[in-house]
């Protein structure tokens, strides 16, 4: 790919509270060196049916769980096949009934390397190694209140794409991310039916892949995507329990991208819904965002 | 075509999956005692009239075919057959019975602390006792559930292990490593007599108040009968008669706690049709805006005839008596200084009061506050090398007063019927109970179980003030308490303390 498109860093929302996970590691495009795009996004996430579980529930004392971040985002080109990605969000949550207090702060620093490994007559192949890193000492354990899960993760991500000359495009991907455990403010928590005599929680590994059908062509992308998170292991929302921490959380959201960038500046949107899942919100995700993009040096090419 | 990342993603891929994130309960190391408490037989029970209520039938002499055919299994069937798994087991309940029966009795707990969910119809179900394990799970152990369960069950471990002490001392059988120096025990050797096994009173008694207080547990606590037992086995440490005798005692010793506490008045504490005329009550005496639930849809209170149930320590006429003074009433000055001082922390909690008030949260589905007062007595207890009938003196005076302080804070919550500050728009960083405010649970238990800890352990009285006193704050810090809740609370828990104390002084033990 020669053209510049700027690479876009995406906020996924596919957990509880308002797990905002890496960034766009799940795509083909990528700046090229030395140009750099700033992103600041608004992310507007809520629901008010969850799975407790499997059993599919409202609870009068949430009402509608809502979860606001504004974040920025850069996206660099340090050659032209390896791209740099970083992102910091604030983040708030409220319920619309009840009377839990919402949290708000800085969450979670993450950054991406993204690398073209594989690339002939549109068939390419990306690896992405990524990690996050909570930057507040927010509280992890008061959910479906807390702005995140205060882990710090790790994660390698691969990604296929085939762009065809009319612009459509095809992509699959599908990461592993490490999630490191975490400490509390307790000395002792249930979990598995058990109690742990400890403050630190453990902190499932979790899966996520997904596909993408778009069209991308000048100064437009659309996509459309189908994405699945899965946790490896973890526990359950007991009944008329609240979410922790250590469960299984798992979602399976559809969803629509667009981004316009004629020039310096552009914008995106994305949307998603989830249409499934366990021991999760069935949130609506709404995202939107302001791109500039520059160059620091006259690329060499 | 360029790979070059290939091998670091394998190298990501081998940490992930080397990683190893599984949390384990710290490993105990068992001890020797510090002391035998030989004369602990002389120590006065709760609920038996005396250590030889219970008849324990004279063991077998040691010189006996039968007994010397125990020793011989032991050493030469059991020894050399010890798995590793039979081991852990050993190693696990080397901690002390009663130290694990209270942890097993604090696991169940959380286990069943979670208030049922409403119905289609807007109602909350009452759990039933008859399907433990049918939604709302039987019992909804919170604070005053759980309170209730821990002193029947360390009053009945206590009561069994006056009675085996008695017994031990009387028929004086030793140890079976004493007899034959051929047996090595897997645990610290005592010159504690074996006969009744100690461990094994502990177990059948726990056992038996536990499959009542948790009926849907019944195999779960089988399972912990058979392997406390099986391990005192394993590690030598008694011969089969010396559980079958035990066994037997813990199990008619708890059957007569358990008589006790089926007429304690707990089946009719959840009395909801007494709360109308509670609400009356508290409004003759000035309280202007009573408490209403703040769920949706409206859950009743909690247990509101509660402050009916039997009390240990204190007769209800004193019970009522030391009941807090009327609070302050909304409107007031005084009341409007408590409120404004929780509108200021919502606006600006600290990371530190997050900190505090989410480590005494002790909340649904934690193992409440009165267990959170156990496990530190119980961790206490290890700490200075208790015996396991010291360690049951200690649980039982605290876990007394933990249930007094429950039912004389409920008694206050109900007479009084304050509301909580969420009745005047505040939020709150931990959960709100569904009780009325004044006074404070957390610091009754809390200060109630200082007390009685301080007098165990005076050395380190300061330190069980200072947390009691954090405990307390808490829940102003958490924005479910007004400071009049939280002050009046310690100093009510702390007179309610004091009479676990008095009966601590008298008991026999000379402690």
């Amino acid at each position: 790919m020669t053209r510049i498109f700027a690479a876009v860093l995406l906020f996924r929302v596919l957990l509880f509270p308002a797990f905002l996970s890496a960034q766009q590691p799940n795509d083909a495009i990528y700046m090229d060196k030395n140009a750099i795009c700033i992103v600041a996004a608004y992310g507007h996430n809520s629901w008010d049916t969850y799975w407790e579980n499997t059993l599919k529930r409202q609870n009068l004392n949430i009402g509608t769980n809502t979860t606001q971040s504004f974040a920025l985002m850069a996206a660099a080109g340090i050659t032209d096949k390896l791209n740099l990605l970083v992102g910091l969000p604030y983040v708030s949550t409220r319920n619309s009934a009840g009377n839990l207090l919402g949290q708000k702060g800085l969450q979670d620093f993450s950054a991406a390397l993204k690398y073209k490994l594989f690339n002939n007559e549109g068939l390419s192949l990306h690896g992405t190694l990524g990690g996050s890193i909570p930057v507040s000492n927010y509280v992890p354990d008061f959910l479906p209140m807390s702005i995140g899960l205060h882990s710090a993760t790790a994660s390698a991500r691969l990604v296929f794409n085939y762009l065809h000359k009319s612009g459509i495009y095809f992509t699959a991907h599908g990461a592993y991310t490490a999630r490191s455990n975490v400490r509390t403010d307790r000395d002792s928590y249930q979990a598995n039916d058990k109690i742990y005599n400890s403050d630190e929680l453990a902190i499932p590994n979790a899966t996520d892949g997904g596909i993408n059908i778009g069209y991308l062509k000048n100064s437009l992308q659309a996509t459309l995507f189908l994405e699945r998170f899965d946790c490896v292991g973890g526990d359950h929302i007991r009944r008329n329990d609240a979410p922790y921490p250590t469960n299984d959380m798992e979602a399976t959201n559809i969803g629509a991208y667009v981004k316009f960038q004629p020039g310096h500046f552009g914008v995106n949107a994305r949307y998603a819904y989830t249409t499934s899942g366990r021991n999760v919100g069935q949130t609506t995700s709404l995202m939107a965002g302001i791109l500039y993009q520059f160059s620091i040096k006259k690329s060499s090419n | 075509m360029k790979m070059k990342l290939f091998p670091v993603i394998a190298l990501v891929g081998a940490f992930i999956v080397a990683c190893d994130k599984d949390i384990q309960n710290p490993l105990l190391e068992p001890y020797a005692v510090s002391s035998l408490d030989e004369n602990a037989g002389q120590w006065k029970p709760y609920i038996l009239s005396s250590v030889s209520d219970i008849v324990v039938p004279e063991p077998k002499p040691v010189t006996d075919p039968a007994y010397l055919k125990e020793l011989d299994s032991l050493k030469n069937y059991i020894a050399p057959r010890v798995t590793p798994e039979n081991r852990a087991a050993v190693e696990h309940w080397g901690a002390g019975a009663v130290y694990r029966w209270n942890e097993i009795a604090r696991e169940l707990s959380a286990r069943y602390n979670l208030p049922p969910a409403s119905n289609a119809e807007g109602k909350y179900p009452v759990p039933d006792a008859a399907n433990p394990l049918k939604d709302p799970k039987f019992p909804f152990a919170n604070p005053p559930y759980a309170a209730r369960a821990l002193a029947y069950l360390s009053v009945a471990q206590f009561d069994a292990l006056v009675t085996a002490w008695n017994y031990k001392y009387k028929f004086n059988r030793k140890a079976p490593y004493k007899i034959d120096s051929g047996i090595k025990p897997l645990l610290p050797a005592s010159d504690l007599p074996s006969y009744p096994s100690e461990a094994a009173v502990v177990a059948a008694a726990s056992y038996t108040v536990l499959i009542a207080m948790f009926p849907g547990e019944v195999p779960y606590l089988d399972g912990k009968l058979a392997e406390n037992k099986n391990a005192m086995i394993w590690a030598a440490m008694s011969t089969p008669s010396d559980i079958t005798a035990g066994d037997a005692l813990g199990k008619a010793v708890a059957a007569r706690v358990m008589a006790k506490a089926k007429t304690d008045g707990m089946s009719a504490a959840n009395n909801q049709s007494r709360t109308p005329a509670m609400i009356e009550t508290a409004k003759s005496i000035g309280i202007i805006e009573p408490w209403k639930s703040q769920e949706s849809p409206l859950r009743p209170t909690m247990l509101p005839t509660y402050g009916e149930v039997a009390t240990w320590n204190f007769s209800k006429e004193t019970m009522i008596a030391m009941r807090p003074p009327k609070p302050w009433i909304v409107g007031t000055p005084e009341f409007e200084k408590d409120l404004k001082e929780l509108q200021g922390i919502q606006k600006n909690q600290t990371r530190e009061q997050a900190r505090i008030a989410n480590f005494w949260a002790d909340g649904a589905g934690s193992y409440t506050p009165p267990a959170h007062w156990h496990r530190i007595g119980a961790e206490a207890g290890k700490d200075a090398k208790y015996s396991e009938v010291r360690m049951a003196r200690t649980l039982a005076l605290l876990g007394t007063a933990e249930m007094d302080a429950g039912i004389a804070c409920w008694d206050a919550k109900h007479y009084y019927f304050t509301p909580r500050p969420q009745q005047f728009g505040v939020k709150t960083s931990v959960g709100l109970p569904n009780f009325p405010s004044y006074t404070s649970g957390h610091s009754t238990f809390s200060s109630a179980g200082a007390t009685v800890l301080s007098y165990i352990f005076p050395e380190r009285k300061n330190e069980f003030e200072a947390m009691a006193l954090e405990a307390s704050n808490s829940r102003i810090y958490g924005l479910i308490h007004y400071r009049v809740d939280c002050e009046m609370g310690v100093a009510h828990g702390k007179t309610i303390g004091g009479y676990a104390v008095q009966r601590g002084q008298t008991d026999g033990s000379g402690l």
